[in-house]
């Protein structure tokens, strides 16, 4: 038994050391720095300062809405399209392995490149979707150099590049589906909508709460695609920044890391609220 | 209207996209209220038949009529058909009542909650699961599953009730006791019912007739007693009956029946038995083993390979033209392994088939 256990400390060691040194180290040391200022060579204790900072910070409280607003609506925006195409793609199309790898294909793609082209998609001149907007008479708005239209651009953005991901979990999920579930309710007579409130979306509810949690992070931690969209920036004049943006700015170019650190302890409460909320919200729909 | 062809089905044809002739020609009939057994061994055809019935796939050709009428072309959903599946399919996000009450409460004719509540809640009694309206399917067992099924297919009181393989994904025991249950449930209820099974014996005891099918053909369409007694080929006569039967390979000659090691003489058979007259040539001779059993008088000298105790009968194993054959005796004949033993046989009982299995006495 002894030895047993010896040996298991053994064999457990490496993950032991590198979860240690690269996750539970890095998690304390950013909090312990959230109460220091100073230089990352010469910090020193200052107390709830950092906090006091960036809650006076309107930049701060920019980015915080900015993240919440582009969360809140890319998010359940973004599932319920992927949701939609996936149901449609796995109901009535014949070559469903084409479309899954063309659906798939972003997911596998950099997100800087993808942010390239979608930076000449959305060019406000020249740009594909002005080009259509204008085609059928719409307003064509400026989607990179408008500071009020950054958000709106990040958040579209956002929602394609999360289709790749969640449409492909969801048709594993609906493949999954037993197809006598589907025969039964035809031979009851039940409509293609009852079929899909009745069967398919009680049954994909696991799966959507899984691609709502893995979204909602994600969105949390949105940066890659605000950089591309707006070649480095947070959008013109900083309309766009995000949590991390906001993180990276202290950090990097101002060189304060206390006050990056304190603004990633809030960004990890909220996403720690922000899951534990929606944990007890899907516990609520399955068990109805 | 004809209530002795409640269900009828005439040159049902079916060949699938892969060229596959799964059912050829296939007509049958079924009396209002039976309980009919589509019996025979996997690939036969019996489920395709019966997903052709509801509607689940569409025949190739001939001519299906419920009630007089033609159902060919109807939707699945207007066949007025309950169906259970082998692994029933309940859903399992849905509590026991919700699954009941589900193809009241979708569809066209869709009825209010209270109203759908009390119907299901008249067939969860009938089938005895009342009390379990609240669980999930995933809590029950499976004969609890079974009853469920059933209760959702008799909900919306079609008049044909379809079910393949019901018994197939439940332990023995509990197998004989819901095979009970779902013939005094049906007769209750008075549905017309086609049952499938790859099970003789269950066949056996719950069909009020059975349809036996091999290669997509009906091979016997009779009363179960009738598979025994006289069947109606040597497919038949080898698939109904445990111990299965034993046969012989014989030449018939002007008055003889020349097998291995023993004669039978022409004269001592019942010629009313003969289907027809039969020429010379080769012939398989099949006896039922309960009819070849130790006498003095016996024809056939074997030695016991085995002795098999099954419940208050005996198996007698020995070889014979280097295959097994067997004789079923009571307990208390006193026969041992390696015994050498005369076996008789009741030529009134015997059977003759064609070397293609034509049955000729």
């Amino acid at each position: 038994m002894k030895t047993n256990q010896k040996k298991a400390w053994l064999y457990l060691a490496p993950t032991i050391i590198f979860v240690t040194l690269f996750s539970i180290y890095p998690i304390l040391r950013a909090f312990g720095m959230s109460f220091q200022s100073g230089s990352l060579i010469d910090l020193t204790w200052t107390g709830f300062n950092n906090y006091k900072y960036i809650f006076n910070d309107p930049e701060f409280w920019l980015a915080i809405k900015n993240t919440l607003l582009y969360a809140v609506i890319s998010v359940p925006v973004g599932l319920a399209i992927s949701i939609m195409l996936a149901w449609i793609i796995f109901d009535k199309v014949k070559h469903k392995a084409l479309f899954e790898t063309t659906f798939f294909m972003p997911y596998v793609t950099s997100t800087i490149a993808i942010g390239i082209v979608f930076r000449y998609i959305f060019n406000g001149d020249y740009g594909m979707l002005n080009f259509l907007l204008r085609a059928v008479h719409l307003p064509a708005p400026d989607w990179i150099d408008d500071p009020a239209m950054s958000l709106t651009t990040i958040i579209i953005f956002g929602i394609w590049s999360s289709l790749a991901f969640n449409i492909v979990i969801l048709m594993g999920a609906l493949r999954n589906i037993d197809p006598n579930f589907y025969t039964i309710a035809d031979m009851y007579g039940a409509s293609g909508k009852d079929k899909f409130w009745r069967i398919t979306m009680p049954q994909l509810v696991p799966t959507i709460a899984f691609l709502l949690t893995m979204n909602i992070i994600g969105a949390f931690k949105i940066y890659t695609s605000v950089y591309a969209l707006f070649n480095g920036a947070a959008g013109v004049g900083n309309s766009g920044t995000t949590a991390v943006f906001y993180i990276y700015n202290k950090f990097q170019t101002v060189g304060t890391p206390g006050v990056a650190m304190a603004a990633t302890v809030v960004l990890f409460l909220i996403i720690l609220f922000a899951t534990f909320l929606q944990r007890k919200m899907m516990k609520k729909i399955g068990e109805n | 209207m004809d209530n002795n062809k409640f269900v009828e089905v005439k040159n049902l044809r079916k060949v699938y996209d892969n060229g596959h002739e799964a059912i050829k020609n296939v007509s049958f009939s079924v009396k209002k209220g039976d309980l009919v057994c589509l019996l025979g061994p996997s690939g036969c055809g019996k489920t395709t038949i019966l997903n052709i019935l509801a509607g689940l796939l569409n025949p190739t050709s001939g001519e299906i009529l419920f009630d007089g009428k033609s159902v060919v072309n109807v939707e699945p959903k207007d066949r007025h058909i309950g169906y259970v599946f082998q692994n029933y399919a309940l859903y399992p996000h849905m509590t026991v009542l919700q699954n009941v009450m589900f193809p009241l409460i979708v569809g066209k004719n869709k009825r209010s909650k209270p109203e759908a509540q009390k119907i299901a809640e008249k067939y969860m009694e009938l089938t005895q699961i009342t009390e379990l309206a609240d669980q999930k399917p995933g809590n029950l067992s499976g004969g609890q599953q079974q009853r469920v099924a059933i209760a959702r297919a008799l909900v919306q009181e079609p008049k044909i009730l379809l079910m393949d393989e019901p018994l197939s994904n439940l332990d023995a025991r509990l197998r004989l006791k819901i095979r009970e249950e779902i013939r005094s449930l049906v007769k209750s209820v008075g549905i017309t019912t086609l049952f499938v099974t790859h099970d003789q014996e269950e066949a056996l005891s719950i069909g009020d007739k059975i349809i036996l099918f091999n290669d997509g053909v009906i091979q016997q369409d009779d009363l179960g007693e009738n598979f025994y007694l006289e069947p109606n080929n040597y497919f038949v006569a080898n698939f109904v009956g445990n111990p299965v039967i034993d046969n012989f390979k014989v030449t018939k000659t002007d008055d003889e029946l020349q097998g291995t090691d023993f004669t039978i003489k022409l004269a001592d058979l019942d010629e009313s038995r003969f289907k027809r007259s039969i020429p010379n040539g080769q012939y398989l001779l099949s006896v039922r083993p309960e009819n070849i059993v130790p006498a003095s008088d016996g024809i056939l000298n074997v030695k016991v390979d085995d002795v098999e105790l099954i419940g208050r009968e005996r198996i007698l194993k020995f070889t014979h033209d280097d295959s097994q054959a067997r004789s079923l005796i009571s307990l208390e004949v006193p026969v041992n392994h390696g015994d050498q033993v005369n076996l008789k046989m009741r030529l009134d009982r015997v059977f003759l088939f064609t070397p293609d299995g034509e049955r000729v006495y």
